[in-house]
């Protein structure tokens, strides 16, 4: 047998696979609906993008994406940093507790913020203890929630990303920076940083992609009233059965994903140099 | 950690926000209580009694094991050929196969979902368990791809050559060689994939069928229309599973490969 076709023979099975189960009908979905009366999505996109609605609900989505990354980097980076400067024995334990969450479903993960943000909740009750409020205080439901629940949900995937690319930036080099003078800090910010970014911007695009498409945590959270672009597409889909309409969802939100993931491509070149 | 004040605060302030919450519903799991509330007002098993008997969590605990250990098997039985494709051959547009192979972990789940549905299930009438296996073992594909690819980057492609310098045929050098310096990424892949699959909830949303739904999916239809700690104590049920899965593979090939790609 030629070395070609060996080749191919290995790789066919998951072509195949990747062709029926994942191409074709992402393709036709996407692009062209079989739905008789509403065979145009991207029209159907048109008029949709016209009043308004879709587009608040696209804008909440990235909004609470953007403010879940932020969070997430914030309080994600320094457990990373903190990770790959311990010993290198207490290293694993500690990465096997701040992932663990990621081996959890979301309904797990999620279902605790009910009972902490609900009208009769961890946080309301406390409030009413402490005399601050004198009735059940609703957290639920607001965008407030959909950031919370998120931030729990990508935390361990930043502290994932940022962990093994800064356990690639060489202790020494810090080092070297105190010795030459720098303060702790400034070593940090002028050397420890630059190295660790590209793989920090990795982990922000897949917190910022993963929350743009997350759907459980917005439908547990967010309720009807703070609808994201995933729960849109869920309502369209399987309860107005207006599936021109889902696709047009679809269509935006992969565009989004699409675009962040290339926004960090190039950035992460930039970091590079 | 002495001198890096603000670094530590946060990261404590980050690890209580991560884990906090976690032990809060195992707390609601052993609560006496009739509803949900915490502090729970006494301690009892009842609720682990509850959600045990608790009809639709059977079937579903059933579909989602069978999805889960089915797509699984598949994702690797195709997913490790192409692996040794893209690792070991030289072939003109290896860079773009190796994309294509990744492409579905880009894409939305539930985009993927409601793509699956409309043209597997309503379009060419497959049933809601085979669309459900189909649509998880694409998901599932990237990582097989990727891990047992991974384990085979970091092993010496030298030491194949000298099995088949040595004399052994192709399959001879895969069977003693090569398939035993996959096999860490192998046992990796399977345990993140047969987990990544028994937890989806977006694509198991929108594939299923009278009597076929997964786990996840029967949690969140129950915590949608009632809330007590039922839901809790499933979640510690499968805490539970989910850390003895973790420390035996830790055991076997090291809880740190798992994560480290």
């Amino acid at each position: 047998m030629s070395r070609r076709a060996v080749s191919g023979l290995l790789l066919l099975p998951g072509m195949a696979l990747l062709a029926f189960g994942f191409l074709y009908p992402f393709g036709i979905t996407l692009f062209a609906p079989p739905a008789a009366d509403d065979p145009d999505v991207l029209g159907k996109l048109g008029s949709m993008l016209g009043d308004g609605y879709v587009l608040e609900v696209a804008a909440r989505t990235v909004r609470v994406a953007a403010l879940t990354t932020a969070i997430c980097l914030l309080l994600g980076f320094p457990v990373a940093y903190l990770i790959s400067r311990a010993p290198a024995r207490r290293q694993g334990l500690l990465l096997a507790l701040a992932v663990f969450p990621l081996l959890l479903s979301t309904v797990v993960r999620t279902f605790s913020w009910l009972v902490i943000l609900g009208r009769n909740g961890l946080i309301s009750s406390l409030l009413v203890d402490l005399g601050l409020a004198d009735g059940g205080t609703q957290l639920l439901y607001t965008e407030f929630a959909l950031v919370a629940g998120l931030t729990q949900l990508f935390t361990p995937i930043m502290i994932l990303t940022s962990y093994s690319s800064l356990s690639h930036v060489d202790a020494k080099l810090e080092e070297a920076a105190r010795g030459l003078g720098a303060s702790s800090g400034r070593a940090f910010r002028r050397v420890v940083l630059p190295l660790a970014l590209p793989g920090v911007l990795v982990g922000a695009t897949l917190v910022f992609a993963g929350a743009v498409t997350a759907f459980t945590t917005p439908l547990l959270l967010g309720g009807t009233r703070n609808r994201t672009l995933a729960t849109l597409l869920y309502d369209y889909a399987n309860v107005k059965l207006d599936w021109g309409a889902a696709s047009a969802v679809a269509l935006i939100m992969t565009a989004l994903v699409l675009a962040a993931s290339v926004v960090s491509g190039r950035l992460s070149k930039v970091g590079a140099v | 950690m002495r001198g890096r004040p603000v670094l530590t605060a946060l990261s404590a302030l980050a690890m209580v926000f991560l884990l906090g919450p976690i032990l809060l519903v195992v707390a609601i799991a052993f609560s006496s209580g009739d509803t949900v509330e915490f502090p729970p007002p006494g301690l009892s098993g009842r609720w682990f009694g509850k959600a045990l008997s608790y009809q639709p969590f059977h079937a579903a605990l059933g579909t989602s094991l069978l999805v889960a250990a089915g797509a699984t098997v598949l994702a690797l039985l195709v997913g490790i050929p192409a692996a040794l494709a893209i690792q070991r051959r030289r072939f003109r547009g290896r860079k773009a196969v190796e994309a294509l192979f990744l492409s579905p972990a880009i894409v939305p789940e539930l985009v993927l979902g409601f793509a699956l549905f409309q043209q597997l299930m309503v379009t060419l009438r497959i049933t809601a368990l085979g669309a459900l296996l189909i649509g998880h073992t694409v998901l599932l594909l990237p990582y097989a791809v990727r891990v047992t690819g991974a384990s085979l980057a970091m092993a010496d492609p030298a030491l194949e050559e000298a099995g088949r310098g040595l004399g052994a045929g192709p399959l001879r050098t895969f069977l003693h060689i090569t398939l035993p310096v996959m096999t860490p990424g192998i046992v990796s892949a399977a345990v993140l994939s047969f987990l990544t699959s028994f937890n989806n909830v977006p694509l198991s949303l929108l594939l299923n069928g009278p009597g076929v739904s997964s786990l996840p999916v029967e949690m969140l239809h129950y915590v949608e229309f009632s809330f007590d700690p039922v839901v809790a104590a499933v979640s510690t049920l499968l805490l539970a599973a989910t850390v003895l899965v973790a420390v035996v593979t830790e055991r076997l090939v090291g809880f740190n490969k798992v994560f480290s790609k």
